[in-house]
């Protein structure tokens, strides 16, 4: 059994981590095997910070010979360092996923002895997990840049998902912060990771798919000068050229001193606004375009789709009982849910203002910019209009950060000073 | 009016369903349900032949909706039947699905168990913790909102297909156990475990894993409570 010590260690330095999703797989329990993955992700306990232990979140090993700026891995810093045998995470993970702990691993390491050497004994790690400790939970590994490409393939096809951090949203911060990993030792393996996956598809692979829950990837945001426009640039570019599941941005927090970099984080604000931005061009049918010019950043006081329906209010109110989903998806507050449920429920009878508030419909942003059966619920007023996102925004920010318990602490947490 | 009181099972709901049918009544299987002078009592009993032609008659509009049904009696909440009841009326009266007529309060209200009962039982896939016996058998109490019980065993006996395992709802004192091989569902009051020698020991790691990937500098005790209701804190290791 491992010592208490060495997973405090690992564990704390793998925790900055934002990924923790365990969803996309339907891997299957085989005969005599122990565990499955389900589709929609299970979230097995949640930390008083908030967010959700879905897998066991753990470093190989904290020995790193990389030297990146905002690391608190990196090899010049002076921490406690240790590092776990493939046998030692195995039965951890089995003895985990039995009690229900966990819904299975998510394997980074830092870059010891070499990329190679590193890779394999990640590699070696799932390998062992799946063929001798017969886990069919879910496996999330992170890649180790300059690694050998067939021991990528190789982790590819016993994993779940793989990710490998793009960590910063220029070349130029990468070479600046960063200096030992380069564009290509990320693209290049995401690229060829996503021409496994679409041979996979094109062949209607069945059987050992490659990755079945995809690719992911994560950056810092606010470590580095670029505007809010060209990382969602590149966040466009990441869904549509590599297929990512999934861009998680990493609000920066100053946990190394360095002259490189700044002395203030970026705030949990900037953060979630992308966020709410990825939403946008996931699932709501928006283009960076029309969301955020390149060289802009987000507006900090509206959400984005508020922000851009303020801009575009020509195109409103419209019709709750004919505005095609596209439209309806467009409309502030309006869900995509919300805008499925209006599509079906109107097929039956046409609805009012009430029947939406019955059906929970949040209306509070939507009344401004909906009428129904021809009434128009909000106000004329464009300033007033503007006042009310705003306050339907804020009450909404101040539950979602602060959360904090003191003021102090509250601050801290904006400014990213941990 | 009419109170028809059933024993809480589905064939006596479906039973009352069929003589309640014609009138204006309310169907419950909460006894301390509050009467008024014009009150009349109806104990519900079982009879097979009204329960199938109730079920045939929801099935003839409506393929899914018995097992909606099914799913929304396993709610807590104290209207349930009376719930399902509006919903099986309004099935007769379009003589169709009313699933995705989303704007009539019968189906709201019955998507609202609904939402609950999968809720539920999706969050404690999660949050149910096993202890290892020292026969090997795994052991998780637990005391859910809602009766779930074999729907979590269908989902752990997939899962850990080759253990054996026990699952304990300690509020309505009945069991689930798996042997490897199948399920069977039972009575169980109180239960003596005794722990495997490791247990204490892998708790441990867990509780320090949970501490050490916390990030202490933001709290957000909030989200935490929102997300895992303190009701469910009681079973858990991380939070005792």
């Amino acid at each position: 059994m491992i010592e208490e010590e060495k997973l405090e260690i690992l564990t704390e330095s793998a925790k900055y981590d934002v990924s923790c999703s365990s969803s996309g797989s339907k891997r299957k329990n085989k005969q005599g095997g122990i565990g499955n993955a389900a589709a929609s992700g299970i979230c097995h306990s949640f930390t008083p910070d908030g967010r959700c232990i879905s897998l066991l979140k753990i470093l190989m090993s904290n020995e790193c010979i990389y030297d990146c700026e905002y690391c608190p891995n990196r090899r010049s810093a002076d921490v406690r360092r240790a590092r776990l045998t493939p046998d030692e995470i195995c039965e951890l993970v089995i003895a985990f996923y039995k009690r229900n702990y966990i819904e299975g691993l998510f394997l980074s390491s830092a870059v010891f002895e070499s990329p190679d050497k590193t890779m394999e004994l990640l590699c070696e790690t799932i390998f062992k997990l799946r063929k001798v400790y017969n886990f069919n939970g879910y496996i999330h590994l992170k890649g180790i840049p300059h690694a050998d490409g067939a021991l990528v393939m190789k982790a590819a096809k016993i994993a779940d998902r793989m990710s490998f951090n793009v960590e910063l949203p220029s070349e130029k911060s990468l070479k600046l912060l960063a200096p030992q990993k380069t564009k290509n030792s990320l693209l290049l393996p995401m690229k060829s990771l996503n021409n496994a996956i679409e041979y996979d598809k094109q062949n209607k692979v069945r059987r050992g798919k490659v990755l079945p829950a995809g690719q992911t990837t994560q950056m810092i945001i606010g470590a580095s000068p670029e505007s809010d426009g060209q990382i969602l640039k590149l966040t466009e570019a990441l869904y549509t050229n590599m297929n990512l599941k999934r861009v998680y941005y990493s609000s920066y927090v100053p946990v190394v001193q360095s002259s490189k970099l700044p002395s203030v984080g970026a705030g949990l604000l900037r953060e979630h606004r992308l966020y709410q931005a990825d939403w946008l061009i996931r699932f709501y049918g928006f283009g960076v375009n029309e969301i955020c010019a390149e060289d802009e950043n987000l507006s900090p006081e509206y959400d984005p789709k508020c922000a851009w329906a303020l801009r575009n209010m020509h195109l409103f109110p419209v019709e709750i009982n004919t505005a095609p989903l596209e439209v309806l998806l467009r409309v502030p507050g309006i869900g995509a849910k919300s805008a499925y449920r209006i599509t079906e429920a109107r097929k039956f009878c046409k609805l009012d203002f009430d029947n939406l508030a019955k059906m929970r419909i949040v209306l509070k942003r939507a009344k401004h910019f909906i009428t129904c059966k021809g009434r128009f619920y909000g106000s004329d007023n464009f300033n007033q209009v503007k006042t009310s996102l705003q306050l339907a925004d804020s009450s909404e920010i101040s539950e979602q950060l602060s959360m904090f318990s003191d003021t102090a602490t509250a601050l801290s947490a904006l400014t990213g000073n941990i | 009016m009419k109170i028809f009181i059933t024993d809480g099972s589905p064939a006596a709901f479906f039973t009352a369903v069929f003589d309640a049918y014609s009138e204006e009544c309310v169907i419950t299987s909460d006894s301390s349900i509050q009467l008024s002078l014009d009150s009349e009592i109806v104990r519900v009993q079982y009879d097979d032949e009204k329960c199938r032609r109730v079920r045939n008659g929801i099935s003839k509009y409506d393929e899914l909706a018995e097992d909606e049904i099914l799913l929304a009696l396993r709610s807590c909440d104290r209207l349930k039947e009376q719930i399902a009841f509006g919903y099986i009326k309004k099935i007769m009266q379009f003589k169709a699905p009313v699933r995705k007529r989303l704007s009539l309060p019968e189906t709201i209200e019955l998507n609202d168990l609904l939402y609950k009962v999968n809720g539920e039982t999706h969050r404690l896939k999660g949050l149910l913790r096993f202890m290892e016996s020292r026969d090997g058998a795994l052991y998780a109490p637990y005391s859910p909102d809602n009766d779930i019980t074999d729907l979590l065993m269908r989902h752990f006996a997939e899962r850990l297909k080759s253990e054996k395992f026990v699952i304990h709802d300690v509020k309505r004192k009945i069991a689930g156990m798996y042997d490897g091989n199948e399920c069977i569902m039972g009575y169980a009051g109180e239960a003596e475990v005794y722990l495997s020698e490791y247990e204490k020991a892998f708790e441990n790691l867990w509780k320090k894993y949970y501490q050490a990937v916390n990030i202490k500098e933001r709290p957000h005790e909030k989200q935490m409570k929102g997300s895992m209701p303190v009701r469910y804190w009681k079973f858990l290791p991380e939070k005792n």
